[in-house]
């Protein structure tokens, strides 16, 4: 006992004695989720992109207002609606020192689209670059994508695709790319501890990054770390502790703690996601429409905004996002009236109000049960059942098949901010992310009609539209979509959070 | 307690009966284990009469509440003394409503099991031959896995839920008292007593029944209490990972995970349930602990 | 012990591993959905495709051929693809397994070094304060919820004092090149103090949650041992003869009263091995604990399986040593 609480003393003592002495230049991200490889084209995963994409840079990436501009590729083209013709940036090269060519963009893009390509594995990605059919390698420095068909965003969906050296991939084979990094972005890998930290530091050989994005040139700091913290109050208590620089998914109700702390501050941004509760509307009780709009008149959002999120959200009435590319700003709202739902709900059959199940996972569990506590005055007695996400998605997303369940409360990301990342999927008649049963053939064929149009207006009032019908049906109960919230420290200057959920530590510096 | 009338109920013969009843009286003398006995059955009153004494329904919640403080900080409120919880629930009546499920999951584990494991071990004990290699091979095979990570397997399989915890715990739960008890009848059955009624032609269910079980009660109701202490936690540690009870149904363990992201300031979401768990289980835990004190020959003289 | 008796020992482990893989594979029979599904995500493939997958995977083979499969595999550690990761499941565990293998030896250490002077003290001092001290507080180490605990650890020590880091395994300056991958002892072996220090400050708090329930059992243990012990014979004898009382202790008492707490040590180090998952997310400490309850919540059912089969026979093991120590320690054991 005594010789044990000796060392322990010994131990507090030297853990005061040796304050963590930081070396100026080194950046730490204190992160929710570890990477789950390091290989661009294998996964499909947010926080895996976060904290690859620092180590590899695409043909084109988006500034602070998320328009698509050149990063790896000087400029592009479109010869005709199929046709795309990339300039390469000349005097790139990968961490190795090697230079970029339109070979490695060419057998980068193959990578991620072509059957088998991956070692006899297909890229999870491979959906995300939709109709493109081959890429041609023109000259040293340009490049063809040619699509099967028309797709006006290619640009949109190609920030996030990364191009590796055809020469390194083939030296450490497949397996070999779940740790082996030889990007051309910014920082290179120094060690990735798995299930801990990504641990980078600054590639001095940089060809300094977007031209469109000031400052350019090699990163500010030296180093970057991105330590893997999941738990809420760890992290939030390492940044307030001084030990991270930045952290994400800040919880919002320790947003007043952290602007508390004269070191540390809040930023948000809105977010790309829309959370909504998706209804059954093949069979059960949300088949019929005055049960749907009765929910919608009995939830409360603005209160569990107000006291969940604290008011870290914005109210949506449709599937898009306030900042999307044709959100129709002139939806209706259905107003917290718990009278309305009430006499809905008679209308409908049930006068002594219903009772019904919500599935969500474990991540929402809490706004879950927070609909269901205030949707109870207007005649909804909601069940919360915490499933397991992929569980769920099998029994929701069912792409036409009848649905397993009556509410699921869930979201969709847009980092493109364009419908056809979110809206198709979610809204069209059997397509991979309509977990309601939603079928309208005039909501179909607007959605296809804009996915082919090239001009931006026209395309613009064919989505909204379509918004307007989707709001008459409310195939979905939609709720908001949160601002994403991060805490920095204040020493931290040229940073700034991105709407789509990238953690873009180029022109980030420390004081 | 009421494991213990169950068992001198089934006690058959005046002999042992006597045995046992010295023993209790030596358990009844130390006051520290009365009193945590005490303590124990005041969790079952608690558990069983919770509908009348939760000031609030435990699922009732009011978003205005959010994060009430107990009731002697600052912002506390006395008609909810212990605080609310993220979505306003009376912290209290939730620990109310919570020791049922760590009541009813402890004791009805530790039933199931020790039901199952002491007719195994009687059976394997006393009729030894391919019996006992079946039984004493399943036991040494499941004591081959850690006990949180089988009912962890279990659990990803089968889904949670308050049945499905019972068995995941229930299944491995039966090989510790029929290793006891196999054991016990083991060293018992060469005695004279045995050999008497075998003699005089008692049949074997009798014989295991009659003779030998009455005279090994006392090493199973110690095992019994310790390892309830023990289901206990797991059920909680269960909870805690999510793999519990399911909402709106509140369990200890459950509580301090949703605790567990609000410690950085509303300390008291979690630390209240967890001081449940404690003080139900270390009772539970000094009672053993009398208990075998009472119990072990070694302390008689 | 003879090397026939050694042998005769170690195959009787045969039946068990045998068993322990059957309940394994049975458990992975009966898992809802369908592995090629569940693979796939939400991949679009061809129905052949599909097929071709199931039959690489043995999943249209009958059950005892599967099995045959599945353990033919297990024992070159092919546990196939963890659908996650998109990382062969063995490759995934074998990366988290040092940090769960220096927590629980960790945790080892501390609980004997509590337990033993704690134990042996008590039963010498019997009835004083510091046994009495003794018992409660190893009352309270088998009652406390760990990962309640582990969570008033981070509130007190790390939240509102600093002292310790709130959670994960190492600092940021420490990273030194890996050798054993154990950290304290890389650090070590590499000269860098700084590292150790570092890497021990994140230790403290995991390893008194996940220890402190086998200190107490073995603080339990060694102090019932050394009153035994002490009750002897020689040991009476040995005080007529008028030895000095620590020589006794250490000498006569000691060597015999630690036989049943190595053995029990021994044993318990087994059940740290469940305690990780508890510990290891409540702490962020990236083992292999934490690493499986993540995987329960994506339906990594084949990491899930791999990990069970893994600890099991790293249980059964674990055992067979404590039986076989026991046996050395004590020559009036037979086998």
């Amino acid at each position: 006992m005594k010789r044990s609480t000796t060392l322990l003393a010994l131990v507090l003592a030297s853990a005061l004695a040796l304050p963590t002495a930081m070396q100026a230049q080194e950046l730490r991200v204190g992160f929710t989720l570890d990477a789950l490889t390091l290989d661009p084209a294998n996964h499909r995963n947010r926080e895996t992109e976060t904290i690859i994409r620092n180590m590899f840079d695409g043909l084109v990436t988006r500034d602070s207002d998320m328009n698509v501009v050149p990063e790896l590729a000087e400029s592009w083209t479109a010869i005709d609606p199929t046709t795309y013709e990339f300039k390469l940036r000349p005097g790139v090269t990968f961490h190795d020192g090697s230079p970029l060519t339109a070979a490695d963009v060419k057998f980068s893009l193959d990578r991620l689209t072509k059957e088998n390509a991956m070692g006899g594995q297909t890229s999870p990605r491979q959906s995300l670059l939709g109709p493109l059919k081959e890429v041609v390698v023109v000259d040293d420095l340009t490049v063809r994508l040619v699509l099967e068909s028309p797709w006006p965003i290619l640009p949109a969906m190609l920030p996030f695709q990364e191009m590796v050296s055809q020469a390194h991939v083939e030296a450490i084979g497949q397996e070999g790319m779940a740790e082996g990094v030889n990007g051309t972005g910014p920082f290179k890998l120094v060690e990735w501890r798995k299930g801990d930290s990504v641990i980078m530091e600054r590639f001095d050989g940089y060809y300094g990054g977007a031209t469109d994005i000031s400052p350019t040139g090699k990163a500010c700091v030296e180093r970057v770390i991105f330590k893997v913290i999941p738990e809420n109050s760890s992290r939030v208590a390492a940044l307030l502790a001084g030990d991270v620089h930045i952290i994400n998914s800040l919880p919002s109700h320790l947003v007043a703690q952290v602007e508390a702390n004269p070191d540390t501050k809040v930023m948000a941004v809105n977010g790309t996601r829309t959370s909504y509760i998706a209804l059954n509307n093949q069979t059960g009780p949300f088949a019929d429409i005055r049960v749907r709009r009765a929910l919608a008149h009995a939830v409360d959002r603005e209160l569990i905004v107000d006291k969940i999120l604290n008011g870290k959200a914005t109210l949506t009435n449709g599937i898009l996002s306030p900042d999307a590319f044709g959100k129709n700003d002139n939806l209706p709202t259905y107003e917290y009236d718990v009278d309305k739902a009430k006499a809905l709900l008679a209308e409908a059959g049930y006068p002594d109000g219903l009772t019904v199940t919500l599935d969500v996972d474990g991540a929402n569990k809490e706004i879950a049960e927070a609909i269901s506590a205030v949707a109870s005055k207007g005649g909804f007695q909601i069940n919360v059942v915490v499933g397991e996400g992929s569980m769920l998605t099998t029994r929701f997303r069912t792409k036409g098949e009848p649905i397993d369940g009556q509410m699921w409360l869930t979201s969709w990301g847009n980092g493109s901010l364009d419908p056809v990342g979110i809206f198709v999927p979610t809204h069209r008649t059997a397509d991979r992310g309509n977990s309601s049963g939603y079928s309208n053939v005039e909501v179909d064929a607007l959605l296809d009609a804009a996915n082919v149009e090239t001009d931006r207006s026209v395309r613009a009032d064919l989505y909204g539209k379509a918004e307007a019908m989707v709001n008459a049906d409310l195939p979905k109960l939609y709720l908001w979509v949160a601002q994403d919230l991060y805490g920095v420290s204040t020493k931290l200057t040229g940073w700034k959070p991105s709407s789509d959920s990238r953690i873009n530590l180029h022109d980030a510096c420390l004081n | 307690m009421t494991t213990v009338t169950h068992w001198t109920g089934d006690a058959g013969t005046a002999k042992s009966e006597t045995l046992f009843q010295r023993n209790m009286k030596l358990f009844a003398s130390n006051r520290l284990s009365i009193f945590f006995l005490f303590i124990t059955l005041g969790f079952v009153f608690m558990a069983v009469a919770a509908p009348l004494i939760a000031p609030h329904d435990p699922s009732d919640a009011d978003l205005f509440r959010r994060l009430l403080p107990p009731a002697w900080m600052e912002g506390g409120d006395w008609s909810f003394p212990l605080g609310c919880d993220a979505l306003g629930r009376d912290i209290l009546s939730r620990i109310i409503y919570g020791s049922r499920v760590s009541i009813f999951i402890g004791a009805t584990v530790i039933l199931v099991a020790t039901t199952i494991g002491v007719l195994a071990g009687l059976a394997a004990g006393y009729l030894r031959g391919w019996v006992d290699i079946v039984i004493s091979r399943l036991v040494d095979i499941l004591l081959g896995f850690p006990y949180l990570i089988f009912a962890i397997a279990l659990i990803a399989m089968t889904g949670p839920g308050l049945q499905n915890i019972v068995l995941a715990l229930a299944y491995k739960e039966w090989v510790i008292p029929c290793r006891v008890v196999r054991g016990e009848t083991l060293a018992t059955s060469g005695v004279e007593y045995v050999e008497a009624a075998r003699a005089m032609g008692a049949s074997r269910s009798d014989i295991m029944l009659r003779e030998i079980l009455p005279n090994i009660l006392s090493p199973v109701l110690v095992v019994s209490t310790v390892r309830m202490a023990h289901v206990i936690i797991l059920e909680a540690s269960l909870s805690f990972l999510g793999l519990g009870v399911q909402p709106p149904m509140a369990s200890w363990g459950s509580m301090v995970a949703d605790g567990r992201s609000f410690m950085l300031q509303e300390w008291w979401l979690s630390t209240f349930p967890g001081l449940a768990i404690l003080l139900l289980v270390l009772s539970i835990n000094v009672v053993s602990q009398g208990l075998r004190d009472a119990f072990d020959p070694r302390f008689h003289d | 012990m003879s090397v026939g008796k050694f042998i005769e020992r170690l195959l009787q482990l045969i039946p068990v591993l045998l068993g322990v893989s059957i309940i394994v594979f049975v458990m992975m029979l009966f898992t809802p959905g369908d592995p090629v599904a569940i693979m796939l995500g939400d991949q679009h493939v061809t129905e052949e495709l599909e097929n071709a997958l199931r039959h690489d995977m043995g999943l249209d083979l009958p059950p005892h051929q599967r099995f045959f499969k599945f353990l033919s595999n297990a024992l070159t550690l092919d546990f196939g693809l963890s659908y996650y990761h998109r990382q062969p499941v063995w490759d995934v565990i074998a990366s988290r397994l040092p940090a769960t293998i220096e927590l629980s030896l960790a945790a080892l250490v501390f609980a004997l070094v509590v337990s033993i002077p704690l134990g042996v003290l008590a039963a010498v001092h019997k009835n004083s304060l510091l046994d009495r001290i003794a018992t409660v507080t190893s009352l309270f180490g088998v009652s406390l919820p760990g990962f309640w605990f582990g969570i008033l650890l981070i509130i007190f020590f790390a939240v509102n004092m600093h002292w310790l880091p709130v959670a994960g395994r190492a600092g940021f300056e420490s990273e030194v090149a890996p050798i054993t991958h154990l950290l304290l002892v890389d650090s070590l072996l590499r000269g860098r103090i700084d590292a150790f220090w570092d890497a021990l400050r994140h230790l403290i708090l995991p390893t008194i949650t996940l220890g402190l329930p086998m200190a107490s059992i073995l603080t339990r243990v060694t102090r019932a041992s050394m009153l035994d012990v002490l009750n002897r014979d020689y040991i009476t004898f040995a005080e007529a003869k008028g030895l000095s009382k620590t020589k006794i202790l250490i000498k006569h008492a000691l060597k015999n009263a630690l036989i049943p707490t190595v053995t029990v040590a021994a044993i318990e180090t087994g059940s740290l091995l469940g305690g990780n998952m508890v510990v290891e997310t409540v702490f962020g400490w990236p083992g292999l604990g934490r690493l499986v309850v993540e995987s329960i919540f994506v339906r990594n059912y084949p990491l899930i399986q791999a990990a069970v089969l893994f600890y099991a026979v790293t249980y059964v093991m674990l055992n067979f040593f404590a039986d076989i120590l026991y046996t050395m320690l004590n020559p009036r054991v037979k086998l």
